[in-house]
């Protein structure tokens, strides 16, 4: 098979069958549930202490009401770990490359922030439009500054996630194909080139956890603001 | 007749006499044969399965180990990996240098840190036990120093007797002050009481002393006549002026 550098960037499908659900529902089955014993093996405690320390970061800023976001936020967590990591195994198809993907995951969480903010504490809310200590000359610009970051927030969230892992995943792919190519030719470039290679791929696993991290940050930041 | 309609159940069934045998459920294997409880859970077993070069179970070398020996599996890997490639099922592209890349990372990784996160997994579950050992170790020690003090509280019990001999001792000696106290008291009561007449009577002769006295005086006053009394005056001033002579004379 051939492969051109969109290859592994479309939705997969078998026969016609899109398998893009199948994609996003795998690494949920890596995960061991917790079994029924007090002491489990150790992927299992791992796995609950790594929950733990993802849950406890995220909730210490939130007051008691923001607790009830714990769940979705640390399985987005998970979810978005899992996917970028296991992306940049060879043939894999990452679903987070998709725009579509992380603004369907962005948008919703974002716009559930601004409405619980505009919903039990609406001037709180549109006070954060303006920072404290403004001259009085800069309000109304900044007002209207504040409100197009406040509107853009879902399409940076989005975009961020697909961009880093886009443009990870598509320069791996460059300078693999310029290693493969120059192998022939100049076997000693090729060597230096393999080396960058691996320097990139040590970035993209870090990338990869970075981004989700950040895309799970930056939410709980918002919740924050609006809680 | 009945007896060769059972001829598979248990000898203690057949036992039964005939009418019965014949209703009673006949198995010859217990229909529930683990305990129906969750509790107690199998232990976990202590290591996982072997597994050559991370990957290959070790089952599989064995399963080939009669036919092939020893290099079996491994001729096997490579014969496959080269009709792979020879017939180019699997071709190679730029995948294969990103897969080689990514594969030394991953491998990388987990020879450095595999044992440290093992480690640390086994930590965690070592410190939940050890929570739990020591509350078990604390309770059970509280129960011993309890049994401890009970001891000593029984020891003490046995001094019981001297503590109220003392006791009793105590409570004798004052008794014995208070009757002392009070002993004292009626005497000085008394006493008092005697004082009293004594100074009654004391006060009565010195008042009747002193009346007599009067009395006398008075009478001795009255009784002195006018003529007395000159001839007395007349016979101190010839005293004192034959003294007085005497005195000059002296002088």
């Amino acid at each position: 098979m051939s492969l051109s550098f969109f290859d592994q960037f479309s939705s997969p499908s078998l026969l016609g069958i899109p398998l893009i659900l199948i994609a996003m529902v795998f690494p949920a089955l890596l995960l061991p549930s917790p079994g029924n014993r007090w002491i489990n093996n150790r992927l299992s405690t791992l796995q609950l202490w790594f929950i733990n320390l993802i849950t406890k970061q995220l909730m210490i800023p939130l007051d008691k009401k923001g607790h009830k976001w714990a769940l979705i936020l640390t399985s987005l967590m998970m979810f978005l770990l899992l996917t970028n990591l296991l992306g940049l195994l060879p043939y894999t198809f990452t679903p987070t490359t998709q725009l579509s993907m992380n603004l369907a995951l962005a948008f919703p969480l974002w716009l559930a922030t601004l409405l619980t903010g505009l919903r039990n504490q609406p001037s709180v809310s549109l006070g954060h439009l303006l920072p404290e200590g403004t001259p009085t000359l800069l309000i109304p610009a900044l007002i209207l500054i504040e409100t197009t970051s406040l509107l853009i927030r879902p399409l940076a969230l989005g975009v961020r996630l697909t961009a880093n892992l886009t443009a990870g995943h598509l320069l791996i792919q460059l300078i693999s194909t310029a290693t493969t190519t120059l192998m022939t030719t100049m076997p000693v470039v090729s060597l230096l080139t393999l080396a960058v290679l691996l320097l990139l791929t040590i970035l993209e696993v870090a990338v990869a956890m970075i981004q989700a991290y950040v895309f799970v940050l930056l939410l709980s930041l918002y919740l924050q603001e609006n809680i | 007749l009945t007896r060769s309609l059972v001829p598979s159940a248990p000898a203690a069934l057949r036992a039964l006499p005939p009418p019965v045998a014949v209703g009673v459920l006949h198995t010859t294997r217990p229909l529930h044969t683990t305990q129906q409880s969750l509790a107690p859970l199998p232990p976990l077993p202590e290591k996982g399965g072997e597994v050559r070069h991370g990957l290959i179970p070790e089952e599989f070398f064995q399963f080939l180990y009669p036919k092939t020996g020893v290099t079996g599996p491994y001729m096997l890997g490579t014969g496959l990996l080269l009709y792979f490639l020879s017939k180019e099922i699997y071709v190679i592209n730029h995948e294969t240098v990103a897969a080689a890349c990514i594969l030394t990372v991953i491998i990388y990784g987990i020879k450095k840190f595999g044992a440290d996160v093992a480690a640390f997994a086994d930590k965690l579950n070592e410190e939940k036990m050890a929570a739990a050992v020591a509350m078990k170790n604390e309770a059970i020690q509280t129960l011993q120093t309890a049994i401890e003090e009970e001891k000593k509280e029984q020891w003490r019990v046995e001094g019981r007797s001297f503590l109220f001999d003392a006791k009793r001792n105590n409570i004798a000696m004052l008794l014995e002050t208070n009757y002392r106290e009070r002993l004292l008291m009626v005497y000085n009561e008394v006493k008092k009481r005697l004082d009293y007449q004594v100074a009654m009577q004391n006060l009565r002769r010195q008042k009747e002393q002193e009346h007599m006295i009067q009395w006398v005086e008075k009478n001795v006053v009255q009784s002195i006549t006018p003529q007395q009394q000159k001839e007395s005056i007349a016979k101190c001033i010839l005293d004192l002026k034959a003294l007085s002579k005497s005195a000059h004379a002296a002088v």
